[in-house]
């Protein structure tokens, strides 16, 4: 038998990103090459800004039976740079696999940072989004930095089901698509990347039927206070004290609940459930509160 | 008694629905559950039907309540409110719980309330249970993917009345659940909007308070579905109230009361155009959409003073 020449991906975006669509998208661009292939996002009640996982399967030859999430992908694309601090994004990778990474950093800096060892490729994706689409919607760009580093769908194959999405917006999501392929940097693999665990990214320890309660009862309640919702933002409100008069308003049209009254009676943010909306800084009366950008 | 909407000072530090949620960012819906709990306080039951604020409260093995919490079918939120309420009755007549007054509360969304659900409602109602029916109104099934509902406004975008060169969005006008409630002559029906937070926590409370049955009946804007940015769920909340689009009144008995005093209502079109899922309406839909607006606003303010109860101003 020879060897199959399946090629697994997983994107990781954030809700509303368009994780989804680009794993669509190349999907039809690989059938449309006469090949076999997948798309598929995980399923979870995860919301717009949360981490969010989609996934591919193309296989040249023959048919995919598998159905399962990509639990060892030969390529990983990190959609937003903020994710690679709250994710293991070489989690299950294949050795000699790739890691596509959004960022403005160089291989040494990427290595350095999040001593990530394996096979890199990088482009400035948000800046290419900006000056190409003029917003910042990065799927299209990555699906550019995918065909450079993997070659698995050729950057001919890719247009026609952009038109067919994107209608006459298709034309400038080519250029921001061809401009990523222009300008992605390309870091080999290292000897001493290894395959690390095959654990799920972003899963902990699920419960096993023998410690669920029966009838599916939670006995501690309100214990989503452990669960750290405040990934999800990518941007962040800052609390001027001095124009603050400490009406109250944040506090009350905060969706989180997560702005508390400090010792001196101002409030103020915990940045471990806020999920960057900005409702406070729009409401605000004082104009004491702005939202500044996740700086990473 | 006057009804202040505004006003400094935390009414109560009391947060039954805890943060760790996973509504999406800027959800006005999560908030409005987060100030309903403030005002039901910790001695109650709540029943929640399929939707939303069920999947973003509930991720299994985590809850955001710390006050009992049972899960329904889409169906059924009412009917299930209905037997927690007369098995606790029955319990407390037996001895075999002391008598604490515990106030029952059911939560769902439109779909839940205005489709699905809307004959267990009407049947709890009817029977005049003491419980507190929540409808949580982000004008369709944002849950599965923006959906339309018999509570989507005219003209809305969604992904089952998509807009088009044919069409343009949702072609029913919203169905009047307020209305639907009053017709029960329950003693107690009110709108609310998170967006008048001291507001929304009095209806709340006062619905609590009373015996029998009372209809609560929140907007609350969805950035998700209704296509606008995270920072103006608040404000756009607010316009849908100022233009008269969703107007704030409350029905005691069946003697309807505005409760913010709009001398003039601020033009429809500037409610719409905040959303993108009526970027499409030409100024011909929003004409009309502007004359049935204040025809209904017309309709309850005669209600209202034929009732004899003036409006406090804003």
């Amino acid at each position: 038998m020879t060897k199959s020449k399946l090629t697994e991906i997983r994107w990781h975006g954030r809700g509303g990103q368009g994780a989804v669509t680009s794993a669509e998208l190349v999907a039809q661009a690989a059938i449309g090459e006469g090949k076999y292939a997948q798309a598929f996002p995980s399923f979870s009640p995860e919301r717009r800004g949360a981490p969010v996982m989609a996934f591919n399967r193309i296989n040249p030859d023959e048919p995919i039976r598998t159905r399962a999430e990509v639990d060892q992908p030969d390529v990983v694309l990190i959609m937003d740079p903020n994710l690679l601090s709250i994710l293991d994004a070489t989690s299950g990778l294949k050795e000699g696999g790739t890691v596509i990474i959004n960022t403005k950093k160089s291989v040494e800096q990427v290595r350095k940072d999040f001593g990530i060892s394996a096979r890199l490729a990088l482009v400035d994706a948000n800046t290419i989004a900006q000056e190409t689409l003029g917003v910042l919607i990065v799927n299209t760009t990555m699906i550019g930095a995918m065909i450079k580093a993997t070659g698995v769908i050729s950057s001919e194959s890719i247009k026609e089901p952009f038109e067919k999405r994107f209608g006459r917006l298709a034309e400038r999501n080519i250029k921001a698509l061809e401009r990523a392929v222009e300008e992605t940097k390309i870091g080999e693999w290292l000897e001493m990347a290894k395959a690390k665990t095959k654990e799920k990214p972003g899963t902990k320890g699920e419960l096993s039927w023998k410690e669920i309660e029966i009838g599916c009862f939670i006995t501690k309640p309100g214990n989503s206070v452990e669960i750290k919702t405040g990934d999800w933002k990518s941007r962040r409100p800052e609390f001027d004290f001095d124009k603050c008069n400490k009406c109250t308003l944040c506090y009350f049209f905060c969706p989180e609940g997560c702005i508390a009254k400090t010792k001196d009676g101002y409030f103020e943010a915990d940045l471990f459930y806020c999920k960057g909306c900005g409702i406070c800084a729009t409401e605000c009366p004082k104009d004491a509160i702005t939202m500044v950008e996740e700086a990473k | 008694m006057a009804t202040a909407v505004h006003g400094p000072g935390i009414i109560t530090e009391l947060e039954p629905f805890t943060p760790g949620h996973r509504a999406c960012s800027g959800c006005a819906e999560a908030l409005a559950v987060r100030l309903a709990a403030k005002a039901i306080g910790n001695n109650a039951i709540i029943v929640n039907a399929t939707g939303c604020m069920e999947v973003v409260a509930s991720p299994f093995p985590y809850t955001s309540w710390r006050i009992p919490w049972i899960h329904t079918l889409f169906e059924n939120a009412a009917a299930v409110a209905s037997g927690v309420e007369a098995g606790l009755k029955s319990m407390e007549k037996k001895g075999k719980t002391p008598e604490r007054n515990i106030k029952v509360v059911a939560l769902a969304g439109d779909g839940g309330t205005s489709d699905i659900g809307l004959q267990a409602l009407s049947g709890a109602l009817e029977r005049g249970h003491d419980f507190v029916y929540i409808c949580l109104d982000n004008e369709a099934y944002m849950n599965t993917g923006i959906q339309r509902s018999s509570a989507t406004p005219y003209g809305a975008s969604t992904t089952t009345s998509p807009a088009g060169k044919e069409s343009l969005g949702q072609i029913t006008w919203k169905k009047n659940m307020p209305a639907i409630a009053v017709a029960h002559d329950i003693p107690y029906v009110a709108t609310a909007c998170p967006s008048y937070h001291r507001d929304l926590m009095k209806k709340v409370a006062k619905a609590v308070a009373t015996p029998g049955p009372a209809y609560v009946h929140i907007l609350s804007a969805c950035p998700t579905g209704w296509r606008c940015p995270t920072d103006d769920a608040i404000k756009i909340g607010r316009l849908a109230v100022k233009t008269g689009t969703f107007p704030l009144y409350e029905v005691e008995n069946g003697q309807y009361k505005l409760n913010l005093n709009l001398t003039k209502l601020e033009p429809v079109g500037n409610y719409l155009k905040m959303q993108g899922r009526f970027r499409h309406l030409t100024e011909d839909t929003i004409k009309e959409i502007q004359e049935r607006v204040t025809q209904e606003y017309n309709k309850l303010v005669a209600l209202a003073s034929k009732s004899g109860e003036k409006a406090s101003p804003e």
